[in-house]
């Protein structure tokens, strides 16, 4: 994951100019910037505001990423501390009037590790997902969205029979765990693992 | 603490079809929560990259008090200030009925341009550091002060 090669490539093209690689880079990202914002539970308002600061900060600070595949630790340590500036500004101002202290809002460094983990899965994940063939995705589109289709609106939607919607849906799931991005992504999932992942009790 | 009971299932085992299945919902939901407008600022940010300006971040937003004090204080809001800082400069604002009002800190002269999406409108800096910009942007704008000691200063997006 440390040297996703996906990651260096964007990296390099945005540096270079390439407007589609920097759109690529947000769309990838911007789950994790948002799930943190949200961590540090802030209005709307507030996170466009993290929002727009962080990647003004990242277009300026792209081209000084010691590792380019450092970046969604990069992101989420930036979009942390901008939280926590807009938190503490409210903070302090909310003492100031009630006496009360409220700062210590505090989201530690296992819950940012974890955000980045999972936004790194969910990424991979969206992109193998957008690899599958058309019918693949229909497919599966149609079981994972909430609540899922029944198999009669599957069948009626992409004319598949009743009976193949179940060995349809596991030769596609096949073919996403057979692509080496899959092979990549289970691996460092367990490097997690072994690495104390370890989950705040 | 935030609840953490989501990191539970991070380090989830997808080897079987429905984990793989809930796992892949669960990607396409982080993205789906995002707001478009929030996505479509990141990408709008790459306009700037060509820009050396150095990023000034927001420090004092007199706004905020008043949002939080806006319950136990009658007396009602003046004047809005802000503070934007960084290593070189900083800029202390104040926002009156028809204009901005400015102050570089370290005072001194230089020049100030004030970036809208409708274009860049440029005013001067005097000897004591101050600027107004009348009228004031109406829109989203941000300010880059530039001063003649080399300092090279841009805020962030602003909405008054």
């Amino acid at each position: 994951m440390r040297d996703d090669p996906v990651v260096l490539a964007l990296v390099a093209r945005a540096i270079e100019g390439d407007q589609r690689a920097w759109d690529d880079i947000v769309e990838r990202y911007a789950p994790l910037v948002y799930a943190i914002c949200t961590r540090y539970r802030l209005g709307s308002h507030d996170i466009e505001d993290v929002g727009q600061t962080v990647w003004l900060l990242l277009v300026e600070h792209l081209g000084k990423l010691r590792e380019p595949a450092a970046l969604p630790g990069w992101l989420a340590t930036t979009t942390a501390r901008e939280c926590l500036r807009v938190v503490r500004a409210a903070s302090r101002s909310d003492l100031r009037s009630t006496g009360r202290d409220d700062s210590l809002q505090f989201v530690d460094d296992t819950a940012i590790d974890n955000e980045i983990l999972m936004a790194e899965r969910n990424a991979s994940l969206r992109a193998l997902f957008a690899e599958l063939p058309a019918r693949c995705q229909q497919l599966l589109s149609m079981l994972i969205s909430d609540p899922p289709y029944s198999y009669a609106r599957i069948h009626e939607t992409l004319g598949i029979p009743i009976g193949s919607i179940g060995p349809q849906r596991a030769r596609c799931l096949n073919r996403l765990r057979r692509s080496d991005a899959f092979v990549a992504l289970d691996e460092s999932q367990i490097a997690a693992k072994i690495g104390g992942g370890k989950a705040d009790a | 603490m935030p609840d953490d009971a989501d990191d539970e299932d991070l380090l989830v085992d997808v080897s079987g079809d429905d984990a793989l299945l809930a796992a892949l919902r669960e990607a396409i939901k982080a993205r789906d929560n995002v707001p478009a407008r929030f996505v479509e600022t990141g990408k709008s940010a790459y306009a700037w990259r060509n820009i050396d300006a150095e990023l000034a971040q927001l420090t004092y937003d007199s706004d905020i008090d008043e949002r939080m004090v806006a319950a136990t204080r009658s007396e009602t809001a003046s004047i809005r200030a802000l503070t934007f800082s960084s290593a070189r400069l900083s800029m202390e604002l104040e926002v009156t009925a028809n204009s901005l009002l400015g102050q570089i800190i370290p005072p001194r002269t230089g020049t100030l341009e004030i970036h809208t999406t409708a274009g860049t409108r440029v005013t001067p800096v005097d000897e004591i550091g101050f600027f107004t910009v009348d009228p004031k942007p109406d829109g989203s704008f941000r300010l880059r002060c530039r001063t003649p000691d080399g300092a090279d200063v841009m805020t962030g997006w602003i909405n008054l």
